[in-house]
């Protein structure tokens, strides 16, 4: 029974995926064009990274809205470490660990401090950026990229595929492996339904959420690393791209596949990037993107409301057999 | 088993609460204190804080940001939130200023500014208070959507405009160094006030913070109320949108992001004035002037932009902080 | 069919009835929560609500306020025929509910929340707030009783007794209140107190409201009812008045005893003197309970019998790191310990069936393998990965052991019965293997047939492990435990016996004292 419905979702995701491919390719056959689907990998690579971190603070039941400002952070404390000389790993650790240390104060306010999780992470957030100023007073920074081979993260090829998309892939079977395969996913889904009942379970529901909190943001951080090496620059507004469409990817997936989890968020990344990717090639402006992914997440959140999701069931009494 | 008793009045250990003791009048109005304390540090360091120029623009801002952060103080006051207040003000601000390029007189362009702040808030208000979908998605969703609408009004850039119309006359009215705009929106806030302390709305909205079971099974059209109050957002957003394009003379697609923070900054700031921890609307007023007055005293004494965006992240963590730690001293209170 | 409603039910036409209710049912799926089921209430009468926990006594009230829709039946109140499909319809009725823990709002002021949402003669959302004329309207409607409260106080500093006088009266603020449920307005009541609320039901009742009073504690019964209705399995065993109990000697304890028709207990261990496994000195939780001493012995089972707010639940909480005792000593397997958190105690090898497993117990969006093998999660991986193909043999192994029907490992939670639930609960701890086995109420919405099965279990596992079992059925208690003992409001009743004779540990429980009927 799981089986089948999982099937029936799968199925029901591949046409949603073929529906895109074949309205796009019709307006323009560029669309299906390895150059263009190598773009598609490249978008889908930074956004997917940001998502794939926000799906632990949602899987346990929290939301997370520092993240792009944390990225922020990241970004510009990876920029000035590879302005001041430093090798590439150091500057790529240095923006990792800065976005961990945030994560865990997030996760620590919240699962140990009980402060409410979205004007905390808000605040956090806003103090991230205004970090984000100390190391240039806020203008970019480029010195140095070209010499580091930071570059080569976005350039390079591993195996065929472009290094971001690797990076991605890498990232998502290793978060694919942490969630559902090892002991510790078994308890973020515990906590994220019921905290009493999984702590009565002995599992550590606290350091769980403090750890899922600290991924998002090294994640986020990550994401952004990619967009800094594609993009040549480091600046301080370089993590507000990634909000939108990390909810959307997270909210989209969990409603395709019925709650959050890697193959969703990655799913739902994919459904994002194609259509954006779709719509840029048609010669729509940038701003409409977050027009679009706002409407697509609205009515994402609309369909994995219960409520809503049974009303639409008793409208069309057909699904419910298939489901 | 039929005699009578009585209650004995001073029976069990419960200290009396009723005459507030020190510690909470200096909670109640230590934020006063601190913002007179912070604007007399300036105006003794930089005699210019208090030049009639610089207040008449203080005051000016103060009151756009306040006509902003209006809606949101009740809502976060009930416990929901609104983070999509800046992105409405700033679609409403491009719109008025694009129907202005388009050739449209400054009045049709208010109401048209004015529109798109009633659109976003039933939309919101249809989304939240009606089907009861999660409040910060949403409105990150439709804020999203109205900060894509701005900018796409302006291809991606600012749109600038050679007059302000009524608008700007309105803006540049002042008695003495206060601006009419200020006087207006202190009126309304004066309103607001009212119907907060002294109507069922505002006695309603607390109520639903601490127990919101207990106030439908009351009887009390709670959802009904949520619509009302996203509704409420949308229009001031907008209103404040519309007075923005008059005092910028321009329509400025980014304009929301400066106004996120401080709004919730404000809100929250402002509920440890007066009401220990819950937003209110005189909170609210006094903590816009409050840090408006101190990014004004900041800029005057050459702090850089990190240093102000560290000071305005920090006071809104000290904000959650104080709102939590006064809220849980009430439950601890409520379960002895 | 209004007909054979059971032993001592009286058929309801007499003079001064308010609402009669005849051949109520009511249905949860397969199981019947309440079978052809009579209740009446006369004007200004106080009429005792009795039995065990599911005996049908809280779904006949759900009914009656409107929460739950009845499957079938007629309820007449004052004559009247009415459906009460709804709260509102039901308040309409004139019918109000004290639930047992109140909804107030902790900063409003004992008079606002008793006008909470009739504040203005004429109800709406701007509508004036004179918080003068609100306090003279509470100060109005007080003064009807013999009680002086300062109702300006806000309710969050009120005692609990006040608070629960601010439900009551928030209740009453209606003119048409007829009938008045109070659902166990005592549980957290001093006796002082219980006196101020006991004369507030009198003036009610000499007002001729008539009220329905819910209550754990039968000496109430005597000291403030004048009738009582007993619920067993779902239906109503007996009514009499309190004047006629005294008279005939009828013993209200017997007749809430359930004989479990087709429940059998497993056979008693013969071994009394089994490796002590855990073991408690005077451990107390200020406010909770004191001075409980016991031993756990491997080879037999531990009953702990104590109602709702005896402060047994909080026991075995404290045992299992989830409270922290305040005093005394757990002592296991011969050290000393301190638990500061249920992974620790679980570590330590003590494993809890908690007594509310929907929000303690289990993650009920999840199958059955991730339910049982969640509390041993080391021993469902190897090097941090999930063993998924040994998870599932295990937990259906553990799945049939228990006698899980459907045998569905990967149905989630949701999909199961209430017993089939707990035996997952039971599956989980088997798969922890722990040395002690705690069980809270393992039979709560918990059928027949998966009763049994749940007892057998329990045997089974006491072979080589300590269990404690802790109810607040008394039946169960002494059914299955081979020694036994009563909490009452905290504090232990006599010490640990074997053998104990069930009506000395009904009345230890139920009234507080050692010997059947006699004082403490």
């Amino acid at each position: 029974m799981i089986r089948n419905q999982l099937i029936w979702r799968l199925g029901a995701f591949a046409a949603l995926v073929a529906l895109i491919t074949v309205l796009f390719a019709m307006q323009n056959s560029a669309y299906v064009s390895e150059g263009n689907i190598r773009a598609l990998m490249r978008h889908m690579s930074v956004q997917g990274l940001a998502a794939l971190g926000l799906t632990f603070v949602i899987v346990v039941r929290h939301f997370d809205l520092s993240f792009p400002g944390v990225a922020s952070l990241g970004a510009m404390t990876l920029g000035w470490l590879i302005a001041i000389g430093m090798p590439l790993w150091v500057a790529v650790t240095g923006g990792l660990a800065m976005g961990f240390a945030f994560g865990l104060v997030n996760g620590i306010a919240v699962a140990r401090l009980g402060l409410p999780d979205i004007v905390t992470t808000i605040a956090t957030g806003g103090l991230a950026i205004g970090f984000s100023y100390f190391y240039s007073n806020g203008t970019s920074i480029s010195q140095n990229f070209f010499m580091s081979g930071l570059l080569d993260l976005n350039d390079s090829k591993i195996i065929g595929l472009d290094m971001p998309f690797a990076i991605l892939i890498g990232t998502a079977l290793i978060a694919c492996l942490l969630l559902h395969a090892s002991r510790f996913g078994a308890g973020f889904y515990a906590t994220g339904q019921n905290r009493l009942s999984a702590r009565f379970a002995g599992v550590p529901t606290t350091t769980l959420i403090i750890l899922a909190f600290a991924l998002c943001a090294t994640l986020a951080s990550l994401s952004i690393t990619l967009l800094v090496a594609s993009s040549g620059a480091a600046n301080v507004t370089a993590g507000n791209q990634l909000l939108m469409p990390a909810f959307a990817a997270v909210y989209l997936g969990a409603a395709l596949f019925g709650r959050p989890s890697v193959g969703a968020t990655l799913s739902g990344t994919l459904l994002m990037s194609m259509m954006l990717n779709g719509f840029t090639l048609l010669a729509i402006p940038y701003y409409y993107s977050d027009a679009i992914v706002s409407t697509v997440l609205i009515t994402a959140i609309a369909i994995f409301d219960p409520r809503i999701s049974a009303a639409l069931r008793r409208l069309w009494p057909s699904q419910r057999q298939a489901a | 088993m039929s005699d009578v008793t009585t209650l004995h009045p001073a029976r069990r250990s419960a200290p009396a609460r009723q005459a507030p003791n020190g510690g909470e009048l200096l909670m109640r109005y230590g934020f006063f204190i601190l913002v007179i304390l912070v604007f007399a540090g300036f105006t003794f360091l930089r005699p210019t804080f208090i030049a009639p120029g610089n207040i008449h623009g203080m005051l000016l801002s103060s009151s756009i940001a306040a006509l902003m952060f209006l809606g949101l103080t009740w809502i976060i006051a009930t416990g929901e939130i609104d983070v999509s207040f800046m992105s409405v003000a700033a679609l409403s601000n491009m719109f008025t200023a694009w129907l202005v390029q388009a050739g449209y007189g400054w009045e049709a362009a208010s109401l048209g500014g004015l529109g798109t702040g009633v659109l976003f808030g039933l939309l919101n208000a249809a989304l939240v208070a009606g089907l009861r979908l999660p409040a910060l998605v949403i409105t990150i969703a439709t804020g999203a959507l109205a900060a894509s609408l701005a900018a796409a009004l302006g291809k991606g850039t600012s749109i600038s405009l050679a007059s302000t119309g009524f608008v700007g006359d309105l803006l540049a009215a002042r008695i003495g160094v206060l601006p009419l705009i200020a006087v207006f929106v202190g009126l309304l806030y004066a309103l607001c006030w009212f119907v907060q302390e002294k109507l069922t709305f505002g006695h309603y909205i607390y109520a639903m913070e601490q127990n919101r079971a207990a106030v439908v099974e009351a009887g009390v059209p709670v959802n009904r109320m949520l619509f009302m109050l996203y509704v409420l957002s949308g229009v001031v957003s907008a209103l404040a949108g519309v007075l923005l394009a008059g005092n910028l003379s321009s329509g400025q697609p980014y304009l929301g992001t400066s106004y996120f923070l401080d709004g919730l900054t404000a809100v929250l700031l402002g509920g440890m004035a007066l009401k220990l921890g819950k937003p209110n609307v005189i909170g609210t007023l006094t903590a816009v002037i409050f840090l408006i007055g101190l990014l004004n005293g900041a800029a005057l004494l050459g702090w850089t932009d990190s240093e102000r965006q560290i000071v305005r992240g920090s006071l809104l963590l000290v904000g959650v902080g104080l709102v939590v730690v006064a809220r849980t001293r009430r439950r601890s209170a409520a379960h002895t | 069919m209004a007909e054979g409603t059971g032993t001592g039910t009286r058929a309801g036409a007499e003079a001064g009835e308010i609402l009669s209710m005849s051949g109520i049912e009511k249905r949860f799926g397969d199981v019947k929560a309440l079978e052809n089921v009579g209740f009446d209430l006369r004007h200004g009468e106080i009429h005792a609500l009795l039995g065990v926990n599911g005996a049908g006594k809280s779904t006949l009230i759900k009914i009656l306020s409107g929460v739950y829709a009845k499957d079938g039946g007629v309820i007449e109140i004052g004559g009247e025929s009415y459906d009460l499909g709804s709260p509102r319809a039901a308040i309409e009725a004139g019918v109000a509910v004290v639930q047992q823990h109140p909804e107030l709002v902790g900063d409003l002021s004992g008079a606002e929340n008793i006008f909470l949402g009739s504040e203005a003669p004429r109800p709406g959302l701007f509508a004036r707030v004179n918080r003068r004329d609100i306090a003279a309207r509470a100060a109005q409607l007080l003064s009807r009783f013999p009680i002086e409260i300062d109702l300006s106080r806000k309710v969050a500093d009120m005692p609990a007794v006040e608070r629960e006088i601010v439900a009551i009266l928030h209740a009453l603020r209606l003119e048409n209140t007829r009938i008045l449920i109070l659902d166990e307005p005592t549980s957290t009541l001093t006796e002082r107190e219980k006196a101020s609320l006991f004369a507030m039901m009198a003036m009610l009742k000499a007002r001729g409201i008539a009220i329905i009073y819910i209550t754990h504690r039968l000496e109430e019964v005597y000291e403030i009812a004048d009738r009582f209705t007993v619920f067993r399995g779902g239906r109503n065993v007996a009514c009499h008045t309190v004047a006629e109990a005294r008279a005939r000697d009828i013993s209200i304890p017997n007749l809430m005893l359930d004989s479990k028709t087709g429940l059998t207990f497993p056979p008693r261990s013969d071994r009394a003197d089994g490796e002590i496994v855990l073991e408690t000195r005077g451990l107390g939780v200020e406010g909770l309970f004191q001075d409980v001493s016991f031993q756990a012995r491997k080879g037999e089972i531990l009953g702990i019998f104590g109602l709702v707010g005896s402060g047994v639940d909080e026991l075995s909480k404290a045992l299992f790191g989830a409270i922290r005792p305040d005093r005394g000593q757990i002592v296991l397997k011969g050290r000393e310990t301190r638990f500061t958190s249920p992974a620790q105690a679980l570590k330590a090898g003590v494993f809890l069936v908690p007594g509310d497993r929907r929000t303690e117990g289990l993650t009920l969006d999840e199958n059955v393998v991730f339910n049982t093998v969640l509390a041993n999660l080391s021993r469902a991986s190897a090097g941090g990965l999930l063993r998924f193909g040994a998870n599932r043999r295990a937990a259906t192994e553990l799945a049939q052991k228990v006698d899980l029907y459907p045998l569905k490992p990967d149905r989630n939670l949701r999909g199961f019965s209430g017993g089939n639930q707990q035996k997952v609960v039971i599956a989980r701890g088997l798969y922890r293997e722990a040395d002690v086995y705690i069980f809270v109420e393992p039979t709560v919405g918990v059928d027949i047939g998966a009763r049994s099965r749940i007892y057998a279990l329990m045997r089974e596992i006491s072979k080589d492990k300590a269990v404690i079992v802790i109810s607040s059925d008394c039946d169960e208690v002494h059914g299955v435990a081979d020694r036994t003992l009563a909490l009452y409001r905290g504090r232990p009743i006599g010490a640990p016996m074997r053998g104990e004779d069930r009506d000395r540990l009904l009345h230890a429980g139920i009234m507080g004292s050692e010997t059947g009927g006699k004082a403490a």
